[in-house]
This record gives structure tokens, sequence and C-alpha cells, in this order.
């Protein structure tokens, strides 16, 4: 069939390992060089630019560390995307369950108050957050299970409910979230100092990288280790198969789906804790789940792999806000997002050449006998129609 | 009467539907070629930034127009190579385009944020008929844009069922290896129309700040009118003339404030009406899952799926 075209696409029946590292690199220098180029259409100099975003987040130790400090809630949004579209269950709606957590968060807080000891009002926030990501996922979730509605624009469309209800508890009544005493500008109540999550030395990470990193070795576990991790490959591979082997496709799904909530609800909880310390909306609401997706994506759904990938973009993130203080021209905020996105196009691009061979002139589709020898790999869920 | 609350409110409802309508039409000949383009609020936010840009530059909307139409078809563009060229998965391309596009019109609107656009599409009432009562009023004291929507929601409708090229875009939504077969080209068909649809959801975008946003702001500008246009095509069964209808029906919920203020009610907080149009679309969403034969009806059977010929 394609005798008369001169490149053809073959699929690879292994994925070679330094092609997983390769790719990436890759699509972030092509993203860079896109990047560069508005950068330059607008007046900057990307020579100048990158090397001062390159010190701002990695190669400085404070920069570090507030890079280890954006990455922590990316690692939960990053982890609430891989578990999900792994499975060809698109949650995007991590935002708003991030928020949901957070809200939830706060107020378990403040209701516990001064009285309750650190470890146990800690662990009460934490949970807060995972029950409200859970609780604001819910219902796209159930609809999904029982009634196959699409996910996508439920959870999508959830992100502005609760990004208008996180504004209205702080600056649109006076709720209980609402810092009575701020009467200019409105902002939210202070958590109990029991509650916060202590901080490493002078820097600004704090227990909530080291709570993401256990939930991503935790959710590697479940995934790699259990029964329930099993029948969840069998879904992600076929969910006719998994039906015909009499495992419960709904329940499945909303525990996918919920975990995924539960992920994005428990980075709420730590930026809360962590950073905040008080409901805020605007330092909240960063595109932190969005850029989750992002993170899932460039780390192929792998939830360890998810860790590293999100101190790269939180360090990207973190540049982004250290360039505002830049001597000289200065660089809108947004370069951060706009290199997000241009590396994730790339990596989606790039996915091409992880999945087929290009072979050049004339030849047929078949795999040769020495590729059939080795193991097909497991490859992130296939698009499937909504 | 002509000037009585519920009347202005339905004039507004038809100008709120009109950047959904465009948005939704677009998407819907996309989604008919069996591409699923999530990229929609990302294309309108392009669109309605370099619209601003242009319309600000030269004092002249219309060329703001075709701008916001031509980056909105060029990031569209990138969809179609993403998804037909290079195989990849469409519903991760489509949020990578909503983050790129967001991303990117907030970098060239940073120095007019706020700044209000002096060069703007203005009412132009049709003769004669503007001066029906009640429905002149509402319908034909609109722009040209809203109008340009009507005749385009016509136009693909007899695309799409009276036409040659129209049959041969369903066959390659509904099963590309017999349009293939049929001698349709199925790339240039996917392509052709995914750039399509983002030339429409850049109009959907330009307009939007060109003649209903006073000012440029990223945040507010179009605030998930993409994704509740990609909600529209499902709603619409993929058919131009109820994607048309439930646009003003999601305008009307967009207007939500007139409205309830024009019955008198008070006391409701901004942001309580800021969040009803989403869950009105989330209840809707879930309501035609109820029946099992509106969720099936006309969705393209080759949605989001590549056509790879060698794999047949």
């Amino acid at each position: 069939m394609t005798a008369l075209r001169a490149v053809h696409l073959q699929r690879r029946p292994r994925v070679r390992p330094w092609q997983l590292v390769a790719v990436p690199v890759a699509s972030i220098a092509a993203g860079l060089a896109v990047g560069a180029v508005f950068l330059t259409l607008t007046g900057h100099d990307p020579t100048m630019v990158y090397p001062a975003m390159l010190s701002a987040a990695f190669t400085t130790w404070f920069g570090f560390t507030d890079t280890l400090a954006s990455a922590t809630p990316l690692i939960g949004t990053g982890l609430a995307a891989a578990v999900a579209f792994r499975f060809g269950l698109y949650n995007i709606g991590a935002e708003g369950q991030l928020y949901a957590g957070a809200i939830a968060a706060s107020g378990v807080a403040l209701a516990l108050g001064e009285a309750v000891p650190a470890p146990a009002a800690v662990t009460a926030l934490l949970l807060a957050g995972v029950a409200g990501g859970m609780l604001w996922i819910a219902v796209p979730a159930a609809a999904r299970a029982w009634l196959g509605t699409s996910e996508i624009i439920t959870t999508l469309l959830l992100n502005y409910v609760a990004l208008y209800w996180m504004r209205y508890l702080i600056f649109g009544s006076t709720s209980f979230w609402r810092d009575p005493t701020s009467t200019n500008f409105p902002q939210g109540k202070p958590i109990p100092a029991s509650a916060e999550l202590a901080e490493l030395g002078l820097t600004r990470v704090h227990l909530g990288l080291g709570v993401a990193v256990l939930a991503a070795v935790l959710v590697t576990l479940v995934l790699n280790r259990t029964r329930l991790g099993f029948h969840l490959r069998v879904y992600g591979d076929s969910e006719a198969a998994a039906s015909y082997a009499g495992i419960n496709v709904r329940r499945l799904v909303l525990a996918v789906l919920l975990a995924s909530g539960a992920l994005a609800g428990l980075a709420g909880a730590g930026e809360i804790g962590g950073r905040a310390h008080a409901l805020d909306p605007q330092g909240l609401a960063l595109g932190l789940g969005y850029a989750g997706i992002i993170v899932a994506a460039l780390a192929r759904y792998n939830p360890l792999a998810v860790v590293l990938v999100a101190v790269l973009l939180g360090g990207v993130r973190n540049a982004g806000t250290a360039l505002q203080s830049l001597p000289g021209g200065r660089v809108p905020i947004a370069i951060s997002t706009m290199l997000e996105g241009a590396i994730l196009l790339f990596t989606l691009g790039g996915e091409l050449f992880i999945r087929y061979r290009l072979r050049f002139g004339r030849g047929q589709g078949a795999a040769t006998a020495e590729d059939l020898e080795s193991m097909p790999v497991a490859s992130p869920a296939e698009p499937t129609t909504r | 009467m002509n000037d009585s609350a519920i009347v202005l409110t339905l004039a507004a409802a038809v100008a709120a539907g009109t950047p959904l309508a465009l948005a939704a039409l677009g998407e819907l000949l996309t989604e008919r070629a069996g591409v699923l383009n999530l990229g929609v609020e990302g294309m309108m936010l392009l669109g309605a930034v370099t619209a601003f840009l242009v319309g600000d530059a030269t004092a002249d909307p219309w060329l703001g127009l075709v701008t916001g139409m031509l980056t909105g078809g060029a990031l569209a563009a990138v969809h179609a190579f993403l998804s037909v060229t290079m195989r990849a998965n469409q519903i991760v391309a489509g949020l990578a385009l909503v983050i790129f596009g967001t991303g990117l019109s907030t970098f060239l609107g940073q120095p007019v944020e706020g700044r209000p656009l002096t060069a703007r599409i203005t009412t132009a009432a049709v003769p004669v008929l503007a001066d029906i009562p009640v429905a002149g009023r509402i319908l034909f004291q609109q722009d040209l844009v809203v109008y340009a929507t009507w005749a385009l929601v016509l136009a693909a409708t007899f695309y799409l069922t009276r036409t040659r090229a129209g049959l041969s875009l369903r066959a390659v939504g509904e099963s590309p290896a017999t349009a293939d077969a049929m001698g349709v080209r199925v790339a240039a068909t996917r392509y052709a129309h995914t750039i399509a649809g983002g030339l429409l959801a850049g109009a959907g975008g330009a307009y939007l700040i060109l003649a209903r946003v006073p000012s440029w702001s990223q945040a507010a500008t179009t605030n998930g009118v993409g994704w509740i246009a990609l909600a529209l095509v499902v709603f619409s069964s993929w058919r131009p003339l109820r994607l048309l209808a439930g646009a003003y029906l999601f305008g009307a919920a967009l207007r939500a404030n007139f409205a309830l203020q024009a019955a008198g009610v008070r006391g409701i907080p901004a942001e309580v009406l800021a969040l009803l149009p989403y869950l009105l679309t989330i209840a809707v969403m879930i309501g035609l899952s109820f029946s099992d034969l509106r969720r099936r009806a006309g969705a393209p059977a080759a949605l989001g799926l590549p056509y790879v010929r060698d794999e047949r």
C-alpha cells in the first residue's frame, strides 16, 4: 500500500530505553527554540533570558530549593493526571480538585484550632485535602461509570465552579475562611501553626515534598504489585477483555477517577499547609492542575518519572517568577506557560518516534522476526472516542 | 415593549451566543472529519489577543477579525499535524493547544492587559426588518458577525447534507477506511476541516474582544467559552441548526445575571451567578447521557481515532 511513498512508518513492537530519554530531551530543546523565536519577536534576547532562567531555577542553592517547592504541587497534579490518563480516563479537572482540596484542608485546619497537637493536625489537613479532591470529582466519576458521560468536559467545567467558589469564600462573602481583620484587601484566615507542614531550614521546601514523593511510590506499588493494579492494566489494554474476565469495570473507573481527584486534592492541602498557610485564591490559581497534565505526558504516565519531570517544570515556573525581578526589559511571566505548552506539543509529536520506526524506500508494514521476539511494553492508553 | 427587560435579555443572549456558535460550528466540522480538537479555548484566546493587537494598531476591527481567524487556523494546523500526520493522542494534543494558546496569548497580551479597545464591531441594524416589533429588536439590531453566523450555519447544513464534498467529509468521520477505498483523500479532508474549525474558533475569540468584552484580559476574555462550545457540539448531535439554537440557549445562561435582575431577583452573589453556566452545562451533559439513544446520536464513529492505512 505504501509502495509509492518515500517514507513510511512501522510500529515498533518494543520501546528502546534510550528513546525514552532522547525524545523528551529533544522536545524540551525544540520547545525552548520556539520560545526563543517569540522572545526575539517581542524584543527580548533569548541568550540573556535562558541563562538567567537556568540560574534562577537550578544552579543556585536557593533557586534550586525554590524549584523543589514549586515542584511539590506539580508532583501531586502530575500523579493525578498520570493515574487517570494511563487508563484512558481523562480527568482534566485536577485544577478544580486542587482548589477543593485546599478549601477542605484549610477549613478543617481552622476548625480544629490550636488545641490539636501538630502530628494530628497535619494528618487531618492532608486527609481533608484528599477528601475534598475526591468529593469534587465524585459526580463526574459516577456519571462516567454509570452513564458513560464523557469525563473530559464535566471535570474541566468544574474547575471554573471551584475557582468561583473559592473566590466567593474570600472576596465575595464574610465566610469562615476569610480573615475578619483583613478589611482593605480580603485575605484567608491563617491556619493554626500546629497544622503547618514543617519546612527544611530557611528554604521554602516543606514536608509536602516528602508526602508527594511517598504518594508517587505508593501509586507505583499499587499499579505494579497489587491485584487492583493488575485489573487496571488489563482494563487499560482492553476494556472488553476486562469485562469478559469478570472484572467490575464500573468500580475500576470509579476507583481510578477518585484516586486521581484525591491526588490533586492532596496537592491543594500541601499548598495550604506548606506554602500559603491560608486559603489564598490568587496564589493557588496558577494552572497547577493543567501543568500536571504536561508533567504526566512528559513522564509518559509513569508515576516515578512524574517526580523528576515535576522538578524540571517546577524550575521553568520558578524561573518565570524570578525573571520578573531581572534588570532591564521585563519578560512576561507567561513565558513559563508558553514554554510548557510548546514542550508538550513537541513531546506529543516525538511520541511518534517512540512508537514507530521510520523506514525509507519501499517496504512492507510487517515487523521482523527479531522485533517479534521481544515482548511489547505497556504504552499509554490509545485515544478513544468520547 | 421593545425595551422591556425580557426583550433586551433575549437580544443579549443572541449576542452572547454568537462567539459560542462560531467556535462550536468550527468544532462540529472538525469532529465530522473524525478529529477531536479540545483546543478550542486556546484557539479562541489566541484569536482574541491577535485580533486585539491588530485592531488596536490599525483601528480596523475587521482586519482584527481576519487576523484572529488566521492565528486560530494556524494553531489548528498544529493540531492537524499532530493528530493526522504524527498520530498523537488527540485528547492530550488538544489540551496542549489550550495550554500553549493560553500561555502565548498571555505573553503577547501582557503589554496591553486591561487596555480598552476603541476599534469595535458596531451594531448594523437591518433596514425594514429591524422595525418589526420584538423580533426586530432581538434579531435584527445586531452586528454583521451575528448575521454572518446565520449564513454560515445554513451553509454548513447545506454542505453536510447536499454536497458531494460534505458527503465525503461524513464518510471520513464515520469510516475512514471506506472513504479511503472510495478515493477520498482522508488526510487532506481531516487537515482542511481541522483548520476550518480553527478559523471559526479564532473568529469566535476575535468577536469576543471586538464586540463583547471591552478590554483584553487573559483571565476574563474567554472564561471557558471554548469548553462550553465543546459541550454544545455534543448537545447538538453534530447538527448545525440545533447547534445555533443551543448556542443562544447557552448565551442566555451566560447572561443569567441580566435575566435574574430583570426578574427582580436581588442579593445573589456575583460569583454564584458566574458559575451557573458551567453547572448548567454539566447538568446538560449528564442529562443527555440518561437517554442511551441520545448519547450515541450523531457522534462520528471514527471520532478521535487516527487513521493508519498500513495497519488496517
